[in-house]
């Protein structure tokens, strides 16, 4: 679980070409999102709060903002697991996306009462890719717990 | 397809809402703290000490790469570049000739004005780390931090004129605002006939606008734009950038004035950070005052804060300073 989101964490970071850029999926909270899916009590608003300030330090923003969106959407997909796991890909990916829009507008709100928002419209687009690449994420998670 | 298979999935999750409320608090708590009091230094520099190592660790393949192709660069590669370098060398030494001498009769003129010129004496150079800090801001990560004595507010260059200034400072990384962010603005002089104005960020690494000159300003395309040194963040006299397109409508009070950046924002490797002359004398009353602004943690508004010191500033020389 750690490495996983250390991977995950690395990825958040790594360089991409400022086209691709606005695309990249928030891999850290899909990572986060699978883990209170699957075993909440293991990891779940623990992980996110710690993976939500590691995101925080690194990208120098107000202390406690993702720790803060990340917690929100972490016990709300821990609350709707259940239901989630008997969910078809597409719904699965439609609720990933709900979750993700809203970590998405908790990080805005921030921003704005922090005093520096940032209104492009290209942040809307994490959540997109990130629900689309959530079936191959979860899959290849699921299939490395197995061992 | 996913398959979640822990058979614990009945298992009950009781006080997730009292959980998830408690981690709220906490995470509200800590943007309050952070952003009102300001009492978060501590805990932040020691968080970003254990970050340093991820940071290092994404950045190193590409480092490794890059050290790789180096190494591995013909024969032919290495001595035309080694031409190409004697030729610039011997370009900057050309020009350097007179600098020493230039320099010194500066300082004399300026002592006579009673004006302290920020000139600039130490160096440390700084490589950018690879990392993506933010994709809706432009900032990088530069390898040099308080250990350092790198300070927020720190004039940063690159090889072709002004690169940006330090936002933030850790113990072991600094991350470096560029003169492209939307938030920021520089206090810059057209270096042929003096006029003063602001340069503010675009979003755009390619352009940074003059928002601030009226539509008879005398300003033209080709000319260079230079630090003005006023508001005491930039050393005086570097490059910033030079001015690509003015248009005049003659509906509008002012004009609309693009400018290229001098430094190569999306290209540079690495950085020098400048430090104010360790000796510079005593600043007069009026000049400190004039620099009380540009030393406060200042990159969330630079703008108002280089905008500020301005409108207070010697009498200009030669056309009045647009007002904001």
């Amino acid at each position: 679980m750690a490495l996983s989101a250390l991977v995950a964490l690395a990825l958040a970071v790594v360089p991409l070409p400022p086209a691709v850029d606005a695309f990249r999926p928030d891999f850290l909270v899909l990572v986060v999102f699978y883990w209170s899916i699957e075993s909440p009590r293991a990891g779940g608003l623990a992980l996110a709060f710690a993976a939500g300030l590691a995101l925080d330090v690194i990208r120098g923003v107000v202390l406690g903002q993702h720790a803060l969106a990340l917690t929100l959407m972490a016990a709300w997909a821990t609350h709707l697991r259940l239901r989630l796991r008997v969910f078809s890909v597409l719904s699965q990916s439609l609720t990933i996306f709900a979750l993700l829009t809203g970590y998405q507008f908790v990080l805005f709100w921030v921003d704005g009462a922090t005093g520096n928002p940032v209104t492009t419209f290209s942040r809307w687009l994490a959540p997109v890719t990130g629900a689309l690449i959530w079936p191959l994420l979860a899959g290849g998670l699921s299939r490395l717990h197995d061992r | 397809m996913v398959a979640f298979r822990n058979t614990d999935a009945s298992g009950r999750t009781s006080g997730l809402l009292l959980r998830c409320v408690l981690y709220c608090l906490l995470a509200l708590g800590l943007i309050i703290f952070d952003k009102r009091y300001d009492h978060l230094g501590q805990i932040r520099r020691f968080l970003s000490v254990v970050a340093y190592p991820v940071q290092v660790a994404v950045a190193s393949p590409f480092e490794g790469w890059d050290w790789f192709r180096q190494s591995v660069s013909s024969r032919e590669t290495l001595r035309a570049d080694k031409a190409k370098l004697e030729a610039e060398l011997r370009l900057a030494n050309f020009r350097l000739q007179r600098y020493e001498a230039l320099e010194a009769e500066t300082q004399r003129l300026r002592a006579l004005r009673a004006n302290t010129a920020e000139v600039a004496t130490r160096f440390v150079v700084g490589d950018i780390m690879d990392l993506d800090i933010d994709a809706f801001r432009e900032r990088v990560l530069v390898d040099k931090g308080a250990r350092d004595g790198v300070f927020v507010g720190q004039a940063v260059l690159d090889a072709g004129g002004v690169f940006g200034q330090v936002a933030r400072v850790e113990q072991l990384t600094s991350e470096v605002i560029l003169v492209s962010d939307a938030s920021h603005a520089i206090p810059v002089q057209v270096n042929r006939n003096g006029l003063r104005t602001i340069a503010v960020g675009t979003g755009d690494m390619s352009r940074l606008k003059l928002p601030y000159l009226s539509t008879s300003a005398d300003v033209v395309a080709g000319d260079l734009l230079v630090t003005s040194g006023l508001g005491g963040g930039f050393p005086a006299g570097y490059p910033v950038g030079t001015v690509a397109e003015v248009k005049r409508d003659p509906a509008q009070s002012l004009a609309d004035v693009e400018v290229r950046p001098a430094a190569a924002l999306d290209r540079s490797r690495e950085v020098m950070f400048v430090w104010p002359k360790p000796d510079a004398p005593p600043q007069s009353g009026a000049l400190a005052a004039e620099q009380g602004p540009a030393h406060a943690p200042s990159p969330a508004p630079p703008g108002a804060a280089a905008a500020a010191p301005q409108t207070a500033a010697v009498p200009p020389p030669h056309h009045g300073a647009p007002k904001k």
